[in-house]
């Protein structure tokens, strides 16, 4: 092989090895950011937020395509993931049998949730 | 020259060891970021506030119901609120004061829920500050129906550390 040759073979691989390189570390950033975890506490702490400043009366659809991947990779459920518990006004998330978040709420009103479409969960706010 | 320089890149222990570097920072970085938990305190705390701000006056125009003499025992079902404390804490993590007053006349003062919290204020220049409760306060005018304008002070507090910080 000449001397060319070889410079560009060298240079192909370091690109490659950095591409790797880029590739595992957006991997890994992506994989944090979208873990169980993370997103049970993210749609939890949002949906209390949600029905802390809701009025009676009010419908609410909740864009929750993150939480639908999660929970079919984790052969769960999609319409189970979120229950709101009115008694103890609390927000239970969960993505995964084994894992869930739970955030209370102030605002005493009552809460029913239903999925209409894959990937959307409806809250309707009634007086308690 | 030039192919020393090529292997170079290639093999360089220098080089490898930055790129460990890099990923490590990176790596800690993303983990840091990641395990704490989403502080929504102080967003709770304003929101609290709009609530009892919308309970005594709506449109700006003061509520009656303040001035029928319950509205301090029946707060809670007045404004539709519940501070029920969540298992993971032992005590009400929430807490309201609610100041009404005519020029220099105080016609209700009072506060709702964990009177402890109130030591939290005030104290936003310390180091170890997120451990701390979020208090937000609000004051605004609003005229009753007899054309008297009333001054409205509120403070709430929102604890729940455990939950928002790590």
């Amino acid at each position: 092989m000449n001397s060319k040759a070889t410079i560009l073979l060298e240079n192909i691989i370091f690109i490659v090895l950095n591409l790797i390189f880029l590739g595992i570390l957006i991997l890994f950033i992506a994989k944090q950011g979208s873990g169980a975890i993370v997103l049970e506490q993210n749609y939890a702490k949002q949906i209390a937020l949600l029905i802390d400043s809701a009025k009676p009366g009010a419908i609410m659809e909740l864009n929750m395509e993150k939480a639908y991947e999660v929970s079919l990779k984790n052969k769960y459920a999609f319409d189970k993931v979120v229950e709101v518990d009115n008694e103890n006004n609390l927000v239970r998330v969960k993505l995964s049998p084994d894992s869930e978040y739970v955030y209370s709420f102030f605002n005493e009103v009552f809460v029913t949730d239903f999925t209409n479409k894959n990937g959307y969960y409806v809250f309707t706010i009634s007086k308690q | 020259m030039i192919n020393k320089k090529g292997a170079e890149k290639v093999l360089s222990v220098y080089w490898f060891a930055i790129i460990v570097l890099v990923a490590t920072g990176i790596f800690i970085m993303v983990y840091n970021f990641y395990n704490y938990p989403y502080d929504v305190r102080e967003i709770e705390a304003n929101i609290l506030l709009n609530n009892v701000a919308d309970c005594v006056s709506r449109g700006g125009i003061i509520n009656s119901e303040i001035f029928s003499g319950n509205f301090e025992n029946d707060f809670f079902s007045i404004c539709r609120l519940n501070f029920s404390a969540e298992e993971t804490f032992e005590e009400t993590q929430y807490y309201v004061s609610l100041n009404l007053s005519n020029a220099s006349l105080i016609i209700l003062d009072f506060e709702k829920g964990n009177k402890n919290l109130i030591s939290s204020c005030g104290l936003e220049k310390d180091v170890e500050k997120n451990n701390l409760a979020k208090c937000v306060q609000r004051e605004f005018y609003s005229v009753g129906s007899n054309s008297q304008s009333y001054l409205i002070k509120i403070l709430t507090i929102v604890r729940k550390t455990e939950k928002n910080v790590n």
